[in-house]
């Protein structure tokens, strides 16, 4: 044996070695215990970062433990391939995406190979190949078929630089993840995967998951967001018996109905687009909330601005009359696009009031006030 | 009691506090969560409102307008609507040989959009908007089972691998990635291709790799409030200074922060590798911090790493440079080995615990290192001793083979000729080597302690007493005096009153 220890000589030779014997190619075996352990395939971005090798070991530790252990061990690889840093990398040197994302994959393929995981190779999926996709494909047109995926007409975040949809998360402070750019509104056809119709579901299988972390059940359980609460229809004309026309709220707080002082409605609501003929004013307003990100995060933090649309509703029990504002922080894709608003109970709600001089009516007290 | 009155002046956090009802007509005197339950059902009578169930998630839109995506499968037809691309006619192939500038390159490419309709045969267009990538990844963990599959998105051995026994990922993806998947595997399940609930059985999402972060203001201003980032690995410690090799003058040191671009702190693995080898920076990544926890950047704690394997190395060579042996088996051990060999055994059975239970591979690490330093400190060179070295370090390497299995193939077939690493079994703790046959008293002569007794585990009160009475320190501080009482604590002490 050699006196001296030699990685430069010793780690490719054993990487050879269980290249070329295919040592961790993995077939089924129902004679052992089977351990599938996977780690989040990369992007191929272009070369392997320090948190993509500390994934990585972590799961070839795992891996190579229950190999010893008498397991039948499946650890594979593969590639992430599709996005928006491609198509940034071809403008900027001036290449085709496809290009530049194969030449990626083939250098970091030898990088992770030079980490010495046990990864059975034979399995590599790039998800940018047709033979992979295909499938991606004919799943879609069965869900199309059964209704579960459907198209509609959505308000998206538009980044005007990048040219793309937002989603949610990559609206950052109101401005494109990627480009800075101030995030405007549009509505255009989009197709969608019913994911609600699967709602109740994925909230009650994370009870059965004692293998994942609390931290992030906790939060897919409040992603999901199941509340239970009241719809309360505010009647939009006082005697209510001869008009049928209500507007709809939905709350978690029924309790506070009797602090209610003023109603605030989501721009796009049909009754700020009715309110808004022949008041210019209030048409400009709504077009101003239009701009921006309908990411509820950004709804946490901006300014909240409304205005009254001079329409009254009617409390549905004492049939006062209460204002209905049009307000920047009513989403009209939550809920009824629609919010009763109770100043002396909602923090939100207090500082609009105080804004617009609304009353402040308090409604209980709490428990330990009496 | 605090003071509670409502103040319209200012608001309270308590305001949004559940409590009891006033002023709110037949409602008052009832508790918030009472007052819902009747208020809903007041409003279900007067046909103004009734219970309801929100989510707080919406449907999923999929729809993106890029370029470098997997193509939505329809076809507009002006006659028919929305038809979806048949099977035989799938994949809609995305185009590959394309330039970019600004717009997705296939929405002014006839050749790709223009097509006829399945249904009526007339003329229609593909849509030409892409798939959120989202959608890629939601299913390619059940994809690994049967890759090759050309016919089905799955098959059969899809149901033997999943679900996932251990997936592991950064925590970013705790909320979209991981509920889309689970969303996924659901959907499969309904169309008969997966016949489990969920995807993943076992999550593990690591922390972050953190460095220290350098700068100087830019352009020599420092209240521009530019930064220009240094790349830690540009920067040393002069004198407890940090300065910029280059120039040997000083930077300043930011915060320690995620490994970034922004902040040129990344540090590039493949340095890492060409110098020190894979081995080094796996084990430093193990041994520096929990998994789930950060782990800060340290030169020091890599250049530890390889020197413990140096070690390692050193150690095995010289064992198998004094000749070959079997490991031990069964026999008489020196007490000094005995122990070593308990504390082997003890190892085993902490670092397979660590491992496979705890995932915290650092406490592992750290067990098997202390077992290398008791190893060093043990001289005997004893046939029987050199057995348990033997038998030492083959579990050692067998132990640290998931976490740097180059070394430990070189180390096993240098202990073991003929052994292959993948092929061995991970090492059992053998149960009669954890329990002591003996155990440690202390020796107390009028309270005071002068010396340590050895008795064997289940020495009888008589024979403790004897063995103490009987040892060279007690006798030494009686003083040729009589014992007026010996006080025995089973496990710890035994003193003599005289």
């Amino acid at each position: 044996m050699d006196a001296l220890y030699r990685p430069e000589i010793i780690e490719p030779e054993a990487q050879q070695h269980w290249d070329e014997k295919q040592i961790f190619r993995a077939s089924e075996d129902t004679t052992k215990p089977k351990y599938y352990c996977l780690s989040m395939f990369p992007y191929p971005s272009g070369k392997l970062h320090m948190g993509h090798v500390r994934n990585y070991t972590i799961g070839d530790v795992l891996a190579r433990y229950h190999r010893m252990k008498g397991y039948n061990v499946l650890q594979p690889m593969g590639w992430d391939a599709f996005g928006l840093p491609a198509e940034n990398a071809a403008i900027a040197n001036n290449v085709a995406p496809a290009g530049w994302t194969y030449a990626n994959i083939d250098y970091m393929r030898g990088q992770l190979k030079r980490l010495g995981l046990a990864i059975d190779w034979s399995r590599e999926l790039a998800t940018c190949k047709p033979d992979y996709y295909r499938w991606e494909q004919w799943l879609f047109t069965r869900l199309f078929e059964k209704g579960l995926i459907y198209k509609k007409m959505a308000t998206v975040n538009w980044d005007p630089v990048d040219h793309t949809v937002l989603a949610n998360e990559q609206v950052i402070d109101g401005r494109g993840w990627r480009s800075g750019a101030l995030v405007e509104k549009r509505d255009i056809p989009m197709y969608f995967f019913r994911i609600t119709a699967y709602a109740e579901e994925l909230l009650s299988e994370l009870d059965n998951l004692p293998g994942w972390p609390e931290r992030v059940k906790t939060m897919q359980r409040n992603w999901i967001g199941k509340s239970f609460g009241v719809e309360i229809h505010f009647p939009l004309n006082e005697r209510h018996q001869d008009d049928q026309d209500v507007l709809k709220v939905f709350t978690t707080r029924a309790d506070t109905l009797f602090g209610v002082t003023y109603v605030a409605v989501a721009a796009e609501h049909p009754l700020a687009q009715k309110a808004a003929e022949g008041n210019p004013e209030l048409a400009a307003f709504i077009a101003e909330c239009k701009q921006g990100s309908v990411a509820e995060a950004d709804m946490a933090t901006m300014e909240k601005k409304g205005m009254d649309t001079g329409l009254k509703a009617y409390h549905p029990f004492t049939n006062e009359a209460v204002p209905i504002f049009v307000a920047n922080y009513v989403l009209m894709g939550y809920g009824e696009g629609a919010v009763m608003a109770v100043p002396a109970h909602d923090e939100r709600d207090f500082a609009f009031a105080k804004k617009y001089g609304l009353p402040i009516k308090p409604g209980y007290r709490s428990v330990d006030g009496l | 009691m605090k003071d509670k009155t409502f103040d319209s002046g200012e608001w309270r956090h308590w305001y949004a506090d559940v409590g009891t009802l006033f002023d709110s007509g037949d409602f008052s005197g009832r508790t918030s969560q009472d007052a819902i339950e009747k208020i809903a059902l007041v409003l279900k009578n007067l046909g103004l409102g009734d219970r309801r169930t929100t989510w707080r998630l919406r449907d999923w839109g999929i729809s993106r307008q890029r370029y470098w995506g997997c193509p939505i499968p329809i076809i507009h037809c002006p006659a028919c609507g929305d038809v979806p691309v048949p099977d035989e006619q799938l994949p809609v192939v995305l185009p590959e040989d394309v330039k970019i500038d600004i717009g997705s390159p296939i929405k002014k490419m006839p050749s790709f959009y223009e097509t006829t309709c399945p249904k009526c045969g007339g003329k229609a267009e593909r849509e030409t908007d892409t798939m959120d990538t989202f959608v890629e990844s939601s299913w390619y963990y059940a994809r690994y089972a049967c890759p090759d599959n050309a016919g089905a998105m799955l098959d059969e051995r899809a149901n033997y691998w999943l679900p996932v026994d251990q997936y592991i990922g950064g925590i970013e993806h705790a909320i979209l990635h991981l509920l889309y998947a689970r969303f996924f595997h659901k959907l499969m399940r309904d169309v008969g291709l997966v016949s489990s609930n969920e995807p993943f059985a076992n999550l593990l999402t690591q922390g972050m790799v953190i460095a220290d972060t350098y700068y100087r203001d830019a352009g020599g201003d420092q209240n521009s409030g530019k930064k220009q980032w240094i790349n830690p690995a540009d920067v040393e410690v002069v004198d407890g200074v940090s300065v910029l090799k280059a120039d040997g003058k000083p930077v300043q040191v930011g915060g320690t922060e995620k490994m970034s671009k922004s902040k040129n702190n990344g540090v590039d693995p493949q340095a890492l590798i060409d110098q020190y080898g894979a081995d080094t920076a796996r084990l430093f990544m193990m041994f520096a911090a929990p998994p789930e926890q950060s782990l800060e950047w340290s030169d020091a704690g890599v250049e530890g790493a390889n020197r413990f394997l140096r070690r390692l190395w050193k150690a095995v060579y010289e064992h198998v440079e004094a000749g070959a042996c079997a490991a031990y088996t069964s026999g008489e051990l020196p007490a000094p080995t005995r122990d070593f060999r308990r504390q082997l055994h003890q190892t085993i059975a902490k670092v397979s615990d660590d491992i496979e239970r705890r995932k915290q591979f650092n406490t592992a690490i750290a067990a098997i290192m202390e077992l290398m330093n008791a190893m060093a400190k043990l001289d005997a060179a004893d046939p029987a001793t050199r057995a348990v070295k033997q038998e030492a370090l083959e579990a050692v390497v067998l132990m640290l083979a998931p976490i740097v299995p180059h070394i430990c193939r070189s180390l096993i077939k240098a202990l073991k000729p003929g052994a292959c690493l993948v092929g061995s079994p991970w090492p059992v703790a053998d149960e009669a080597a954890l329990t002591r046959d003996e155990i440690e008293l202390m020796l107390q002569v009028n309270g005071k302690l002068r010396g340590k007794l050895r008795v064997a585990v289940d020495a009888t009160q008589d024979a403790i007493e004897q063995a103490a009475l009987a040892s060279p320190e007690v006798l030494r501080f009686m003083e040729g005096k009589p014992a007026r009482k010996v006080v025995v604590v089973p496990g710890r002490l035994v003193n003599v009153v005289v």
